[in-house]
């Protein structure tokens, strides 16, 4: 392994470490706002580290801009996502507090 | 590595389907069925079929689990007071079935995995007849040059099943539609969504001659639009059908039947299509009905109109 695969390597991890601190957030957290914050804050850090860590493997730019694309959507899909959640908590609807499903 | 990452997908395609049919709830259910949608996608490509792969994320996955997410919605409408369960009791034939389910696919596999490559297998057939054809793609030139008849008859299927869904919701009450215009995120989502999911939908009828891609995919994903339209709105389910409607729903059939039908007038065989002209009108067609299709089906509406504002 040359140094740029190391980079990526290590880039990838921390990746996958946001994913994961992202998936306990989303699992432990006590109400709707405090797990969609440990959803989309990780979640995004994470698709980008993942992101930028392929793109150093690709070392292609056409790949860079695709996977550049991809990180941009999914903030987009997030943040508007999370929005509609957090409003529909906010407006009373589902259980804010309880472990719900079915929200 | 790659061994431990297929095993790992098995492995959880095996877990996701358990799960799936023998939920606490229904809810959780449907969640789960998508989830194994993408995570069997993840396995199509694995095994190297990308067009099964991107078959089964846009439709086994997204559009089926918008359809069901739809129904669950209904049911819960129809029932508020008794939430909706799925059936709890179990079949005394549940385990002889499966064991039967697991043996079937066995035997199927292990067959497949020794079988021998022979010269007159119909697979290495069209891959040596490809080349005459102008099609890089083995999938679409199966679909549109070889077995076209099949694909014809997909397309009616499709139809009929549009046709025996409308008897249900021909007379059934419309679920009110969420309130628009106090939600500005959702308006930019869908400026930039929809032209997005429009490009790529074409990108995938046309790649669909020489990559992984064709009408099936694209129309999946045109539909997408159509569901992010009436989740959000912009279109309203209707109980009459318009010409509008009307005619995009069965212009896919229509195209086929009279290109297949016009080869027979010129001295061909019924559906020999003459160029790949024909393979990119009859593909756009079908693209058109199948998004509309699957919209309508989700809508639960026989027509569609634009929304209120």
């Amino acid at each position: 392994m040359n140094i740029v695969e190391w980079i990526a390597a290590g880039v990838l991890t921390l990746g996958a470490v946001f994913y994961l601190a992202g998936t306990v957030g989303l699992l432990r957290f006590p109400d709707v706002y405090s797990r969609l914050h440990a959803l989309t804050k990780a979640d995004n850090l994470g698709l980008l580290l993942v992101c930028v860590g392929l793109g150093l493997l690709a070392a292609d730019w056409q790949v860079g801009a695709l996977l550049g694309t991809i990180w941009l959507l999914g903030l987009l899909a997030a943040t508007v996502s999370a929005h509609l959640i957090a409003r529909h908590a906010r407006h009373g609807h589902g259980q804010a507090t309880t472990n719900s499903e079915e929200s | 590595m790659n061994l431990a990452i297929d095993a790992l997908i098995g492995l959880g395609l095996v877990i996701l389907a358990w799960q799936t049919i023998s939920g606490r709830s229904l809810f959780r259910g449907i969640v789960l069925f998508v989830v194994f949608g993408l995570t069997m996608a993840l396995a199509w490509a694995r095994m190297g079929a990308p067009d099964l792969a991107l078959a089964e994320a846009a439709i086994g996955a997204g559009v089926t689990g918008a359809l069901m997410l739809v129904a669950y919605r209904r049911l819960v409408q129809l029932h508020p007071e008794e939430p909706a369960q799925p059936n709890r009791r179990r079949s005394r034939l549940a385990l002889p079935i499966a064991a039967l389910a697991a043996g079937l696919v066995a035997v199927i596999g292990l067959g497949a995995v020794s079988a021998e490559r022979e010269p007159g297998m119909a697979g290495l057939a069209v891959m040596s007849e490809l080349a005459d054809t102008g099609l890089g793609n083995p999938i679409t030139g199966v679909l549109l040059k070889f077995r076209n008849l099949d694909t014809l008859l997909e397309v009616a299927v499709l139809l009929a099943a549009f046709l025996a869904a409308r008897t249900v919701f021909a007379d059934e009450e419309k679920s009110p539609t969420p309130p628009r215009g106090d939600l500005p995120l959702v308006g930019a989502l869908l400026a930039i969504i929809i032209p997005l999911t429009i490009l790529v939908a074409v990108h995938l009828l046309l790649a669909g001659s020489r990559e992984p891609g064709g009408a099936f995919q694209a129309g999946a994903v045109l539909a997408a639009c159509g569901v992010l339209l009436i989740l959000s709105g912009r279109l309203q389910p209707a109980t009459r059908m318009g010409l509008a409607v009307g005619l995009p729903l069965v212009l896919g059939l229509l195209v086929f039947s009279l290109v297949g039908l016009a080869a027979l007038v010129m001295g061909a065989p019924l559906l020999a299509l003459p160029g790949l002209w024909t393979v990119y009108l009859i593909e756009t067609a079908m693209m058109i009905s199948i998004a509309l299709t699957l919209v309508l089906l989700f809508a639960g509406a026989s027509g569609l109109r634009r929304g209120d504002s």
